[in-house]
């Protein structure tokens, strides 16, 4: 299709050759538009982490205000963010579901992606094509069956109930069946001639020459699990079992929001996030790269 | 290469290595769903359910609140995906040009909202869009605006402010995509085109869309579903109740107040979930059936 | 330093049958070549030996045990494969060394064995970098040094020279013979160049289509093909075949008219005496043809391209009836392109097939 295209516009454009150079001025103008449009949709994407920052420094006063200046109140948000809320339980609670659901989504995930991959067969070729049309169906129209299923099983409040539905991932599995499609057969086939068996295949040969993929989908599932809201709203009750982020939304829906406090909250619910991609970029692009090639 | 017919052993390792998940899946997405494709036929409430045949479906025709719903979601879907996408494809082609300066910083600005959560990005516009805060300030400062906006009192604003900050953070996360598509085509394409003395414009018309296409249909779809299942923003900015008088209620909204808050109509709430099911069933569909369209007149 | 032998072998991927039954016996210590074009099963064949594909029907013996069942790591064979298949998060050393740490083998006895290879390859160097870190021809040395550790009774090569570009090959083309010479092992080594089964084997299997076509030695081959797909496949360039008829049989000649080549007339010494009028093919090959009046048959062509290599010239040459000919002559180191040309046929350097492709001896 591309080639046709190619071929038709060729054919038109080639009695204009020449044209190009004489637009030298529009180029000029051209780039300085470029940068202009970048640095505005810079400026848009970072501003509200400066607001963030410069929120928590201020009174809730002066923030809805839009003080957009530093202010001499971190201690007193800090101190009130501190007295509302448990805040060593509540990110214990966040990094512990995080954590936990990370490593056994990549587990199960990655050994399923490995799985349907090197191991093709037509059964499980149609599988993986339901799986994909699952991958549509919106969370809302198992949440009601899910909560009823986890209420019957006295699970309602845990961690386990946060963490179990989401750790087979079909985004996930889908990520490292095509991260696979790159693994040389023939390391698996030199493997088998050394002597491996299969689970020794995927823990000494596929886990490593995989890492960089691992990476990246540590990096993918730990933000949308430290992130996750609407299920776990749902299914965790006591404030003492709440995450970060159901605190930062009871917090801020309150009648009277104290925004002071609340962006102090959110500076320390982001840091995580903002750590992580600062320190493993270019795996997190790459990882995110990976998942449409 | 014929597909290799795997012997019994390999067989069995296949269904070994898939069969966690498989059973998580089963259990946890799979069960759940059908059963709330049976829940969706029953009414009643709490858990005193019978099965009413078509009554959930009658009712979605004759309830308010869900035509509300229905159409803000539509409403956000129509207008907030189009703007993303051009934004994003907009982007991805200044910023995939390997002699632009500061290349690297431009894409970590405009990427970096992906890392917040939704609820702390709202919670940062909530308090951004307050009727004396920072946005009203600078729009009267610009002279764009002669009075505050009251962004989450007035229906039509709410629903802007809520638009604005889904692309806010959305945009940089489709870029990326459209940016590794764009890595991954030859460069001497352009070179070719360059020489056969085709116009800029002309590049990105018929070179750079055609073949990013399947790119553009993959992140259509992911924003379609997702913004189907707009929530966590929605609620967060007006605390939990789609207001003002339902302006920005959304589907997903609608079905967690209906189980979570009223009196829980789960079968109700069940047919509701299924509406956003076949919605997305069918705007993927009519999305695929455009971009292969596309392909074959063009 | 096994001998292996395949029974009746068989391998089909649901209904379709890529391997249709191959006897083959190789001897211990030979160095034997599976050739034939892209999809022939050569490499089927090859893996069905090493235990990475399944058997459908028949028997593998290695060294006189049946070997259908058994583990790949069991079956006392190591396997150079196309891309190598280094581990590539692994130092040369340790990937030497992968399998025997796997077969239960104490450090020390892995560290000697590793030294040991790494002497033969002349891979000291490198025993601490990663596959990165090296080049083509450093990487298919490692592959091989992997192989010889494990000390192995059969050696697979699957392609293994195609990765590597022309001088690399011919280099390391020699130094997998010199291998074989000092190593004293049964080889078996796919490719589909037929230079390389040529200089390598001991014994040439030419496949086709999941079937034999003929074994023998590299010169065997040459002279004698038992086919014309045979002859056509071994030797470069490939050999001409000319359409030909029966005019005469019996006696212990047939003659032949070449009926696109100005019905000239060939008259070989064969025993077979095909129908007077069927069809047949003759082959020459390039370098067989003679200068004019030198043969049995003269004849008249138009050179359409000459190409000059210095030690030797090809033609091409075409009669005007879609018969192209390549000529292969040192002495005709001056010729043009667009002259008329006059060669000769020798019926003793000719080969004759009837029409199922089948030689006429």
């Amino acid at each position: 299709m591309t080639s046709t295209t190619m071929a038709e516009n060729t054919g038109s454009a080639a009695t204009k050759v020449g044209v190009a150079t004489s637009a030298a001025p529009f180029r000029l103008i051209r780039r300085g538009l470029v940068y202009l449009l970048l640095s505005i949709a810079a400026f848009i994407s970072v501003f509200p982490f400066y607001w963030m920052i410069v929120g928590a420094t201020n009174l809730s006063a002066d923030v809805i205000r839009g003080k957009a200046t530093l202010g001499g109140a971190l201690f007193t948000n800090a101190a009130t963010f501190f007295a509302q809320v448990d805040a060593p339980r509540i990110f214990f609670n966040s990094a512990f579901i995080a954590v936990v659901a990370t490593a056994l989504t990549l587990v199960i995930s990655s050994l399923a992606g490995y799985g349907f991959e090197m191991f093709r067969s037509r059964v499980r070729e149609r599988i993986f094509g339901l799986l994909l049309l699952l991958l549509s169906i919106p969370f809302a129209a198992m949440m009601v069956p899910l909560f009823v299923m986890f209420s019957q099983a006295k699970l309602v409040n845990t961690y386990v109930a946060v963490i179990l539905p989401t750790v087979a991932s079909i985004f996930i599995i889908f990520y490292f069946r095509q991260a696979t499609k790159a693994f040389p057969t023939e390391l698996r086939d030199a493997a088998k001639i050394d002597g491996l068996k299969e689970w020794q295949i995927f823990v000494f040969v596929y886990l490593p020459v995989m890492r960089s993929t691992y990476a990246a989908a540590t990096i993918i599932v730990f933000m949308a699990n430290w992130n996750n809201y609407l299920w776990p709203l749902i299914v965790l009750q006591t404030a003492e079992n709440k995450t970060i982020t159901l605190i930062l939304s009871a917090l801020t829906s309150a009648y009277t929001p104290d925004y002071g406090m609340i962006l102090f909250g959110t500076v320390l619910a982001t840091l995580p996030t903002l750590i992580i991609f600062f320190l493993l970029q270019r795996r997190f692009v790459e990882g995110m790269l990976g998942a449409v090639k | 290469m014929a597909q290799a017919r795997l012997d019994r052993r390999e067989q069995v390792t296949g269904w070994t290595f898939v069969a966690p998940a498989l059973i998580l899946l089963g259990l946890f997405m799979i069960y759940p769903i059908v059963w709330s494709l049976w829940m969706s036929f029953q009414v009643g409430k709490g858990m005193n359910l019978s099965f009413g045949g078509f009554a959930n479906i009658m009712r979605l025709t004759k309830d308010p609140v869900f035509l509300r719903a229905l159409g803000n979601t539509f409403t956000f879907f129509i207008v907030q995906v189009p703007i993303m996408i051009v934004l994003a494809l907009l982007f991805a082609v200044a910023l995939n040009d390997s002699t632009l300066k500061f290349r690297g910083l431009f894409r970590t600005a405009i990427f970096l909202p992906c890392v917040t959560s939704l609820i702390a990005y709202s919670t940062v516009f909530k308090s951004m869009f307050a009727t004396d805060g920072i946005i009203n300030e600078a729009l009267m400062a610009v002279h764009l605006i002669g009075a505050p906006i009251g962004w989450f009192s007035d229906p039509f604003w709410a629903k802007v402010a809520i638009i604005l900050a889904i692309t806010w953070r959305w945009t940089g996360y489709n870029m990326i995509f459209y940016l590794a598509a764009l890595q991954n085509i030859d460069r001497s394409i352009y070179e070719a085109a360059r020489i056969d003395g085709v116009p800029a414009w002309a590049r990105f018309r018929y070179l750079t869309i055609p073949m990013l296409k399947p790119v553009i249909l993959f992140t259509t779809v992911i924003s379609t579903i997702g913004t189907l299942q707009l929530f966590d923003e929605v609620y967060n900015f007006t605390a939990g109740n789609g207001g003002p008088s339902d302006s920005t209620i959304t589907l997903s909204l609608y079905i967690y107040n209906l189980t979570f808050k009223f009196m829980p109509s789960f079968g109700y709430s069940a047919t509701v979930s299924w509406v956003i099911v076949v919605v997305v069933g069918i705007l993927s569909f009519m999305q695929f059936l455009i971009a292969r369209d596309r392909r074959r007149s063009s | 330093m096994s001998h292996l032998t395949l029974k009746a072998v068989r391998k089909s991927y649901g209904s379709v049958e890529v391997i249709k039954g191959i006897d083959l016996a190789i001897k211990a210590k030979e160095f034997v070549v599976f050739v034939g074009p892209s999809g022939c099963g050569k490499s089927t064949l090859l893996r069905m030996i090493a235990g990475l594909e399944h058997i459908s029907d028949g028997d593998l013996e290695i060294g006189g045990k049946r070997m259908n069942d058994v583990d790949p790591s069991k079956r006392g064979i190591a396997m150079v494969f196309q891309s190598y298949a280094l581990y590539p998060h692994m130092t040369v050393r340790e990937n030497m060394g992968f399998a025997l740490r796997f077969a239960g083998v104490a450090k020390d006895q892995i560290a000697r064995q590793v030294a040991e290879a790494a002497r033969i390859l002349a891979l000291e160097p490198l025993l601490d970098r990663v596959p990165k870190e090296l080049s083509g021809g450093q990487r298919q040395r490692v592959a091989i040094g992997r192989a010889i550790v494990r000390n192995p009774e059969v050696f697979l090569f699957d392609e293994p020279l195609s990765n590597l570009d022309a001088e690399l090959r011919v280099h390391m083309r020699i130094e997998i013979a010199r291998l074989h010479k000092e190593l004293q092992t049964t080889m078996i080594y796919v490719t589909h160049d037929q230079v390389e089964a040529m200089t390598l084997a001991d014994t040439i299997v030419v496949l086709r289509d999941g079937l034999v076509e003929q074994v023998g030695k590299p010169l065997e081959l040459y002279d004698d093909p038992a086919n014309q797909f045979v002859a056509g496949f071994i030797g470069s360039p490939r050999m001409n075949f000319m359409a030909a008829k029966v005019v005469e049989a019996g006696a212990g000649t047939v003659t032949v008219a070449l009926t696109k080549q100005g019905n000239a007339h060939v008259t070989l010494p064969l025993t077979a005496s095909p129908a007077i009028g069927s069809d047949v093919t003759l082959g020459v090959r390039p370098e067989h043809f003679g200068l004019a009046g030198a043969g049995d048959a003269d004849l008249a062509v138009d050179v359409d391209v000459a190409e000059h290599l210095g030690a030797t010239s090809y033609l091409y040459a075409n009669t005007g009836t879609g018969e192209q000919l390549i000529i292969e002559r040192e002495e005709l180191r001056n010729e043009t392109g667009k002259e008329n040309l006059t060669v000769s046929v020798r019926a003793a350097n000719s080969y004759l097939f009837d029409n199922s492709g089948q030689r006429l001896r």
